[in-house]
C-alpha cells in the first residue's frame, strides 16, 4: 500500500521535475551578479505590490472593514483607463480617468452598501462585498465582453529599459515605483502628522465623539473609503499597459494584496511596504529555489506570521 | 428548581426528570432521523427520476460540509474561511486510497477520517487560540496553502486535472457503489447519520460549553473550561464531517479536484449558513437545499449566475440579515407567544 | 341529420387537457423526449476568465448546426442545442452533463469543457453510456491512456503531443541553422503546461541533440505579474526561449517582456501566438514570433478555410478561435456519422464514426479523420510560422508532416505505457 503513495514520488525525480533546485539558489546567493539582478526585481516586485496593496490596508486601518471587493476596484480602474486610453490616446488621462472612476464608484459604495454593515461581524462584510465582486465582474463581462483586452505601451515609455546599480530597471516601473513611493510618503506621514489625519485616525476610534465635535463622520468614512478605492483604481490603471485585462482579473490581486497587508499588519502603511518587499524577495529568489512551489511559499510564510504575530509584523493590537 | 430550593423544601432535586426530558429529545432526534431516511430511501421508488436522486446526492454531500461549518459558526463563534480544506481532503484522500490500494469501501472510509483527524488535529493546535479575525485569516491561508500543495504535487493528486480514471467501487455488504440507486441510498444514510450524530453534539452538554464559549470565551475560561481544547475538539469533529461530504462528492463525479480544496468551497459554505440561518440545526440542511436550487434553476436560465447570486446574497445580507430558518422560527415563536398571551 | 352536441367538455377532452397540464406542469426532473428534433447537450465555461472558450465554441457549433439542420438534420431530426455554463468548477461540469442527459432528454453530449472538466465529463460518459465528443481537452492522455478508453467517448481537438512533435522538429531545424544551442522554457504550471514543455524539449533535443535547456520557469496560470520570469530568463542568457502561455497570459508576458527588451535578445517560439486572441490583442506585437497554427484562415491555405473563417467573422464580429474550429469539426462528424449510419442514436453514431475520415477545411490535407483506435482526431492542419504584426500574421506556414506524427507518437505511447 505504501508502494503506491511512494512511487509518484520516485516518477517525479526521474523526470527532472524536481520541486526544490537547491542549487540554483545558493549558486546565485553566491554570486553578486545574481545577487544584485534577483534583489531589484524583487524590489520591483515588491514596490508594484505594494501599489496595489496600499488601499486595503488603509480602509482597514480607518474604518476597521476589510475591504474584499478591493479587487474589483482595480479591475474597473484598469478598464477605465484603456477605454479612456483608446478613445483619447492621452495617457495622463487615462490614468486619470482610473482613478476618479474609480474614487466615485468607492464613495458610492461605501455610502450605501458599506456603511450598513461596519458594526455586524466580518462574515456580513464579506458577503456583501463578495456579493459586489460577482456583480461587477459580470458587469464587466457585460459591457466590455469576456475576452481579454489589452491596452498597450503609450509611445513615450517605449524605451530601452534602464541599468541602474548593477540592475535591470525599466522606464515605466521607474514610474509605478515612483507613484507608489509618493503614495506612502503622503500616506504615511499625512496620517501621522496632518490634522486631517488626526481627525481621521479619532474618527476611526470614537466616531460618536468625533461627530459630537460638530465633524461630519459620514463624509470621512466615505472619504477613506474613496481614497483606498482610488488607490486600487489607480494601481489597475498603471499596470494597464503591462498586463492583459479580464472580467475577474481582480481575484488574483486580491489575494496578494491580502497576504501583503496580513503579513505586514493591517493598518499598516508601513507594513504593507515592508510585506510588500518580503514577498516581492520570496518570489524572486523563490523562483529560482522553489520553482514548483513559490505560490506555496508565500502561503506557508503567512501562515507563520499569522501563528507567531497574528496582528502581522507592524500591526497594532485590536482593541 | 435549583438547588437551594431543593436544600429548603427537601425534596429531591429534579434533575432526574431534566435527564428524562433530554432522553426523550434524544429519542425523538433519532426517530426523525429514521423517518427521514426512511422517506428518502424510499423516494426512488415513486419517482424514476435520476435527477432527482442526483440533486438529493448533492445536498448530502454539500448539507454535511455546511452544517459542520455551522458547528464552528454558529455555535462555537469560530468563524473559518477555511474549512473547504477538509471537504477536499476528504475527496482526494478517499479518492487516492480506493485508487492506490485494493482495500474496501468501509476501510477507505474510516481511514480517511483518521487521515483527516490528524491533519486537523495539526492545522487546529495551531489556529484555534488565535481569535476572531485572525483565526479566519490564517484558516484561509491553510486553505490556501493545501490546495496550493494539490496543484503542485502533480504526481500524487494529478495536480489541476484531479485524480483520473474514476474512483474504483468493489462491492461490500451488499452494496455496489457504482448503482446509482445503492449510491443514493448511502449517501442519504451518511447524511441522515450524519447529522443525527451533530445534532446530539450540539445538544449535549459539550455543546452548551461551545454557546458560552461563543457568547463569553473569557467568562468560560473562568469557570474552567479548557477554551483551547474545547474549540479543538469541535474542530476537528466539524473537519471529520466536513471531509464525509467530500467522500460523498468524490463518489459523485467519481473523482477530486483541486477545486474541492479551494476558496470558493468555504465561500459557499458561508453563502449556505447566510441563507439557511445560522441559529437553528437544521438551517444549513435548508440553506444547501436553497443554494443548490438557486443554482441549477439560473444556470439552466443564463450565463450571468454572478449578478443572480450576488443580488441574493445582498437581499439576505442587508435586507434581512438573517437565514431562512431564522425567520421561521422567529414567527413560529412569535405566534406561540401571542396564542400564550391571549390564551 | 342533425348533429347534437353535449354541453361542456367532454370526458375524452378533460382527460387529454390533464393529461397535457400534467405534462407541462411537472416538475423539471421529469425527462420529456420529442422526436422531431434531438437534443445535443453541451457542457461548456461561458462565464469566469476561460469565457471566451465557451462563447467561442457556442459560436461555432451555432453555426455548423445551422448548417446540417438545412440540410435536413440527422436522419431527419433537427438539432436543438442545450448549451450551459460550468462556471469552469468540475463538479458544475459533471452535474450539468448528467442534468443534460437526465433531465433535458439530451441523447448526445459535444463536452466543451476544458482540463479538469473534461475529465469530469468524461467518467459522466462512461457512467451513463451517453454518446460523447470532446472538443477542448488537448490532454493526450484523456484518449492515449487505455484506462480513459470507452466505446461512447471521442475527442475531436488537437492532442498536445501532436503539436509538440511538429513543434520540435521545426525548432530543432532552425537551431541547427541559427546555431541556437542554450534554451530556456517558460510554461504555466499546471498539466498543459508541464506535459507540452515536456515533449517539445524531447522532441527537440531528439532532431538537434545539441540542444541544452539552461532554465526553466513555472509561473501560475494567470498570474499577473511575470517580473521576475523575465529576469530569470534574461539573466540566464538564452539564445532561444520556448513558452507556451495563452492568451491573457501570454499577452500579459509579451507587454512585460518588451519592456525589458527581452525580444531582441533571443529567438522566441510560443507555440500559442499565431492565434487570433493573441494576435489581434498585443498591441505591440513583436515580429519574427516563431509559432504554430492554432488557428489561422490562411492556413491551410485553401479557399474552404478561408470561406470558413470569413463566414464566421461575418456572423459574429470577431476571428475565430483554436476552439471554434475543434467544435466545428466535432459537428461535422456527427452530421456525417449519423448519415453513414442513417440514424441518430447514440450508440450506430459512435460505431459509424470509429475510423471515420471527412471532408474538412482544417485537415492538412483537406480531410481529417476520426481514428479508431483510440478515438481521436488525425490529421488535421498543423504547421508553424513566424508572425508579423498585421494581417496574415503569419505570411508562411511550414506543414508538419502526419507521417511523421503518427510513427513517432507511437513510440511516444509506449514509452509512456500506453500501448
Amino acid at each position: 500500500m505504501l508502494n503506491g503513495f511512494c512511487a509518484p514520488i520516485i516518477a517525479a525525480r526521474r523526470n527532472g521535475y524536481l520541486p526544490v533546485d537547491l542549487d540554483a539558489l545558493t549558486g546565485c546567493l553566491a554570486s553578486p551578479a545574481c545577487l544584485v539582478t534577483q534583489t531589484t526585481s524583487g524590489f520591483i516586485i515588491g514596490m508594484l505590490l505594494f501599489l496595489v496593496a496600499v488601499g486595503l490596508t488603509l480602509i482597514f486601518g480607518v474604518l476597521k472593514v476589510v475591504n474584499f471587493s478591493h479587487g474589483a476596484f482595480y479591475m474597473f480602474g484598469a478598464y477605465f483607463a484603456m477605454t479612456a486610453y483608446q478613445l483619447s490616446g492621452s495617457f495622463a488621462l487615462a490614468m486619470f480617468c482610473g482613478a476618479a472612476g474609480t474614487a466615485l464608484l468607492g464613495l458610492i459604495f461605501e455610502r450605501v452598501f458599506m456603511s450598513r454593515v461596519y458594526g455586524a461581524d466580518v462574515l456580513m462584510q464579506l458577503l456583501v462585498c463578495y456579493a459586489f465582486v460577482l456583480i461587477f465582474d459580470d458587469v464587466v463581462r457585460m459591457v466590455w465582453g469576456p475576452e481579454f483586452r489589452s491596452m498597450g505601451m503609450p509611445a513615450a515609455f517605449q524605451v530601452m529599459p534602464l541599468f541602474i546599480a548593477g540592475g535591470v530597471v525599466p522606464p515605466y516601473y521607474l514610474l509605478l515605483i515612483g507613484v507608489a513611493l509618493v503614495a506612502a510618503v503622503i500616506l504615511g506621514l499625512g496620517l501621522a502628522r496632518t490634522r486631517l489625519g488626526k481627525v481621521i485616525r479619532a474618527a476611526a476610534h470614537n466616531p460618536g465623539m468625533v461627530s459630537a465635535l460638530g465633524i461630519n463622520t459620514g463624509l470621512i468614512y466615505g472619504g477613506v473609503f474613496a481614497l483606498g478605492g482610488m488607490l486600487a483604481g489607480l494601481a489597475g490603471a498603471l499596470a494597464a499597459p503591462v498586463r492583459s485585462l479580464t472580467p475577474g482579473m481582480g481575484f488574483s490581486v486580491l489575494i496578494e494584496s491580502f497576504i501583503v497587508t496580513v503579513i505586514g499588519g493591517m493598518g499598516s502603511i508601513l507594513g504593507a511596504l515592508i510585506g510588500a518587499l518580503l514577498i516581492g524577495m520570496i518570489r524572486s529568489f523563490g523562483s529560482l529555489g522553489f520553482p514548483l512551489f513559490t505560490e506555496g511559499l508565500m502561503y506557508l510564510f503567512m501562515v507563520i506570521v499569522l501563528v507567531i504575530r497574528p496582528t502581522g509584523l507592524f500591526g497594532k493590537e485590536v482593541a | 428548581m435549583t438547588e437551594l430550593q431543593a436544600e429548603r423544601t427537601g425534596e429531591p432535586l429534579s434533575v432526574a426528570r431534566d435527564e428524562a426530558r433530554s432522553q426523550r429529545s434524544r429519542y425523538l432526534d433519532v426517530l426523525m432521523a429514521l423517518a427521514a431516511f426512511g422517506v428518502l430511501a424510499s423516494l426512488p421508488l415513486f419517482f424514476g427520476s435520476k435527477a432527482l436522486l442526483d440533486f438529493v446526492i448533492r445536498c448530502s454531500a454539500f448539507g454535511l460540509f455546511a452544517t459542520s461549518l455551522n458547528l464552528l459558526v454558529g455555535y462555537t463563534g469560530m468563524i473559518s474561511f477555511g474549512h473547504g480544506m477538509f471537504f477536499g481532503l476528504g475527496a482526494y484522500g478517499f479518492g487516492l486510497i480506493m485508487q492506490r490500494t485494493g482495500i474496501p469501501v468501509p476501510a477507505a472510509f474510516v481511514a480517511t477520517l483518521v487521515i483527516t483527524a490528524i491533519i486537523a488535529t495539526v492545522i487546529g493546535a495551531i489556529c484555534v487560540r488565535l481569535k476572531e479575525i485572525y483565526f479566519a485569516f490564517v484558516t484561509l491561508a491553510f486553505q490556501m496553502l493545501i490546495h496550493s500543495t494539490i496543484l503542485s504535487w502533480a504526481s500524487l493528486t494529478g495536480g489541476d486535472q484531479g485524480l483520473r480514471g474514476g474512483i474504483p467501487r468493489p462491492v461490500f455488504l451488499g452494496i455496489d457503489l457504482s448503482n446509482h440507486v445503492h449510491l443514493y441510498v448511502t449517501s442519504c444514510a451518511l447524511l441522515v447519520t450524519g447529522l443525527l450524530l451533530m445534532r446530539q453534539i450540539a445538544q449535549s452538554p459539550f455543546g452548551y460549553t461551545l454557546r458560552m464559549i461563543r457568547d463569553n470565551a473569557n467568562r468560560a475560561s473562568f469557570i474552567g473550561i479548557d477554551v483551547w481544547r474545547a474549540k479543538l475538539t469541535i474542530f476537528v469533529l466539524a473537519a471529520l464531517f466536513a471531509a464525509t461530504g467530500g467522500i460523498v462528492m468524490a463518489l459523485f463525479v467519481s473523482g477530486a479536484y483541486p477545486e474541492f480544496a479551494y476558496w470558493t468551497i468555504s465561500g459557499e459554505g458561508i453563502f449556505i449558513n447566510m441563507l439557511g440561518g445560522v441559529t437553528t440545526f437544521l438551517g444549513p440542511m435548508v440553506g444547501t437545499v436553497l443554494l443548490l436550487i438557486l443554482n441549477d434553476t439560473v444556470t439552466r436560465l443564463t450565463e450571468y449566475y454572478g449578478i443572480v447570486l450576488g443580488i441574493v446574497i445582498l437581499f439576505f445580507a442587508i435586507g434581512l440579515r438573517k437565514g431562512l430558518m431564522d425567520f421561521v422560527v422567529e414567527w413560529y415563536v412569535q405566534r406561540r407567544d401571542g396564542a400564550g398571551e391571549r390564551g | 341529420m342533425q348533429r347534437t352536441r353535449k354541453p361542456g367538455i367532454s370526458r375524452r377532452s378533460t382527460l387529454a387537457l390533464m393529461g397535457t397540464g400534467a405534462v407541462t406542469f411537472a416538475t423539471p426532473w421529469v425527462a420529456r423526449a420529442q422526436a422531431k428534433t434531438i437534443k445535443v447537450g453541451m457542457p461548456t465555461i461561458l462565464s469566469g476568465r476561460v469565457a471566451q472558450l465557451g462563447t467561442s465554441s457556442r459560436n461555432a457549433v451555432m453555426l455548423e448546426v445551422e448548417k446540417v439542420n438545412s440540410a435536413g438534420g440527422l436522419a431527419g431530426r433537427q438539432i436543438e442545442m442545450v448549451i450551459r455554463d460550468s462556471k469552469g468548477a468540475p463538479q458544475e461540469a459533471a452535474r450539468v452533463a448528467r442534468e443534460l442527459v437526465n433531465t433535458d432528454g439530451c441523447e448526445l453530449l459535444i463536452d466543451a469543457e476544458a482540463s479538469s472538466g473534461a475529465f469530469a465529463v468524461h467518467e459522466v460518459a462512461r457512467d451513463l453510456g451517453v454518446f460523447c465528443i470532446h472538443t477542448n481537452s488537448e490532454t493526450s492522455a484523456l484518449t492515449a491512456d487505455p484506462k480513459q478508453h470507452i466505446p461512447n467517448a471521442f475527442r475531436a481537438a488537437r492532442q498536445g503531443v501532436h503539436d509538440s512533435i511538429v513543434g520540435g522538429s521545426y525548432a530543432a531545424a532552425i537551431a541547427k541553422t541559427k546555431g541556437l544551442k542554450k534554451w530556456a522554457t517558460c510554461a504555466p504550471d499546471y498539466a498543459y503546461g508541464r506535459d507540452t514543455t515536456g515533449e517539445f524539449t524531447l522532441y527537440l533535443k531528439r532532431f538537434a541533440p545539441d540542444v541544452e535547456i539552461i532554465s526553466e520557469s513555472w509561473p501560475k496560470l494567470f498570474q499577473p505579474d511575470y517580473t521576475e520570469v523575465v529576469t530569470k530568463i534574461l539573466q540566464a542568457k538564452p539564445q532561444a526561449l520556448y513558452s507556451c502561455l495563452w492568451g491573457g497570459d501570454l499577452t500579459s508576458y509579451i507587454d512585460q517582456a518588451n519592456i525589458y527588451a527581452m525580444f531582441s535578445q533571443m529567438e522566441v517560439f510560443a507555440v500559442n501566438m499565431a492565434d487570433y486572441t493573441a494576435l489581434t490583442v498585443v498591441k505591440n506585437l513583436p515580429k519574427g514570433i516563431h509559432s504554430g497554427n492554432r488557428y489561422i484562415k490562411t492556413y491551410p491555405a485553401t479557399a474552404e478555410n478561408a470561406a470558413w473563417g470569413d463566414a464566421y467573422k461575418a456572423k459574429y464580429n470577431e476571428y475565430p478561435t483554436n476552439w471554434s474550429w475543434e467544435n466545428a469539426t466535432a459537428v461535422t462528424l456527427i452530421a456525417e456519422a449519423s448519415k453513414k449510419a442513417n440514424s441518430a442514436d447514440g450508440k450506430k453514431i459512435a460505431e459509424a464514426m470509429r475510423g471515420l475520415t471527412i471532408k474538412s477545411p482544417f485537415g492538412a490535407d483537406g480531410t481529417v479523420t476520426m481514428r479508431a483506435e483510440d478515438q481521436t482526431l488525425i490529421g488535421y492542419a498543423i504547421g508553424w510560422g513566424t508572425t508579423i504584426p498585421q494581417e496574415p500574421y503569419v505570411p508562411e506556414v511550414k506543414a508538419g508532416d502526419w507521417k511523421t506524427i503518427l510513427e513517432l507518437e507511437a513510440e511516444w505511447k509506449k514509452s509512456k505505457g500506453y500501448a
